[in-house]
């Protein structure tokens, strides 16, 4: 049976070493998948992905059920081990032209993938349906992890609009992507 | 009425802030509704964009490199590799200048951090206390240590190991005030048989001027490399070294 994520997680905060790998089986590829569409780069991302589960491991973290799914907590987790790496790299302006380089995925593990798939696709759909400046500035926004004032030079707004259009991009495919699934449901 | 203070939403969600600025805000959250709102909403209308990610494939043994290090890294504090301004508060080990930190019996520990598609990262870590010796190395084993002589008017210092790691050579470089890099330039590391140069890892360096990578040699066995060198080049994609070289050493 498969065991609850909040249950493997306890165990990892008590170094439980079996709970960490199941754990770890579990989330790797989503993880690094992500990092890489955060960091673009791969080394960065397995640092990330590393970050997120030595913080499981060696530090008291408050996950409880409230906050919301585990997968959830665990990808903001994520997020901002990506975006700390950024930072300290200070390459947000400086990307590895790696893309090219990776290899194609054919081979996806077993349990990761039919909900991830099937969400992949519903957003990556959501996502071009949008006009392209609301693409981008959701790209530079939750992706790139631009601040603020980035974002403003570099779609050229005035820095006072910029959490204005972010909101309304954001909402915009939420819109889109609500009504996918009610479409989903019809059908 | 909108706050100062609600205009530094969005870099609070990315963390841009500093710790100063943080707790300032966070203080201010308590007692603003639209603020409130609003970093919920961020949080719920974000929580699906991960997936948005194209699933790609892991690099060959990160599990087993990430598990190895997840469970004896309670003790890493420190990463050469990048800067000392972590946002996270804590005592930092005193950096001594110009040390030679590296000697393989004083390395605290060794990290191997980063590999993916036959290019390795590692980690060395500042040791804290001199006294504190004897931990051991999470790699396989090592097999020499150069340290990479400085050319004139060069005021910096670089080492380089070489580790057997499943049957393939690591190159490991480790530099120290290197002078600071503009644009997209970046460190590169060569390796030279009989004058031709071959690419092996590119770096940049932080703050202080450290920097490192590692990189791995497939072909060491068949190759005969009598020198190693580092060069300072315009972008990360010199196919031959364009700047002059800073450091180097005979393998
Ligand atoms: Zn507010």
């Amino acid at each position: 049976m498969r065991e609850q994520d909040i249950e493997l997680f306890h165990r990892v905060q008590n170094k439980d070493e079996v709970a960490l790998e199941l754990l770890y089986d579990r989330y790797e590829k989503l993880l690094f998948s992500f990092s890489f569409r955060m960091t673009n780069n791969k080394f960065l991302a397995e640092e990330a992905v590393q970050d997120v589960f030595t913080k499981l491991w060696s530090k008291s973290l408050p996950y409880s059920e409230e906050k919301g799914k585990f997968s959830s907590w665990l990808l903001t987790i994520t997020r901002n081990a990506c975006l700390d790496l950024l930072r300290k790299k200070k390459s947000n302006d400086y990307e590895l032209k790696e893309r090219d380089a990776l290899q194609e995925d054919n081979d996806p593990s077993p349990e990761e993938t039919a909900e991830w798939k099937e969400q992949h696709e519903e957003i990556q759909h959501a996502i071009k349906e949008l006009k392209t400046e609301q693409q981008e500035i959701i790209n530079l926004f939750y992706f790139r992890g631009f601040t603020q004032s980035q974002i403003a030079k570099k779609c050229n707004l005035p820095l006072g609009t910029v959490k204005g259009r972010v909101r309304l991009s954001l909402q915009h495919l939420n819109k889109i992507l609500t009504k996918k699934k009610e479409r989903g449901i019809r059908e | 009425m909108m706050d100062k203070q609600c205009d530094l939403l969005l870099d609070y969600f990315n963390g841009h802030l500093t710790n100063q600025q943080k707790a300032a805000f966070e203080s201010h959250l308590k007692d603003c509704p639209s603020c409130q709102e609003e970093l919920k909403e961020l949080e719920e209308l974000t929580m699906d964009l991960p997936y948005a990610s194209e699933p790609i494939a892991v690099p060959d043994g990160m599990k087993q490199r990430i598990l190895s290090n997840v469970k004896d890294d309670s003790q890493i504090e420190n990463k050469a590799t990048f800067d000392q301004t972590d946002s996270e508060p804590g005592p930092k080990p005193p950096i001594k200048p110009k040390r030679t930190w590296f000697k393989p019996f004083m390395v605290a520990a060794l990290t191997l951090s980063l590999v993916g598609n036959g290019a390795a990262l590692y980690y060395i870590n500042e040791q804290k206390d001199d006294a504190d010796t004897g931990e051991s190395f999470s790699v396989d084993s090592m097999k020499e240590a150069y340290t990479l002589q400085a050319s004139e008017d060069i005021e910096a210092a670089a080492t380089a190991m070489m580790i057997e790691q499943n049957r393939e050579t690591n190159l490991i470089i480790q530099a120290n005030n290197l002078p600071e890099l503009k644009g997209d330039e970046k460190y590169q590391v060569w390796v030279l048989e009989e004058g031709k140069p071959f690419r092996a890892g590119t770096f940049v360096t932080n703050q202080d001027g450290k920097g490192g990578v590692s990189y791995t040699l497939h072909d060491m066995k068949e190759r005969n490399y009598d020198t190693i060198a580092i060069t300072k080049e315009p972008n990360a994609n010199s196919q031959q070294p364009q700047g002059d070289i800073l450091l180097s050493s005979p393998l």
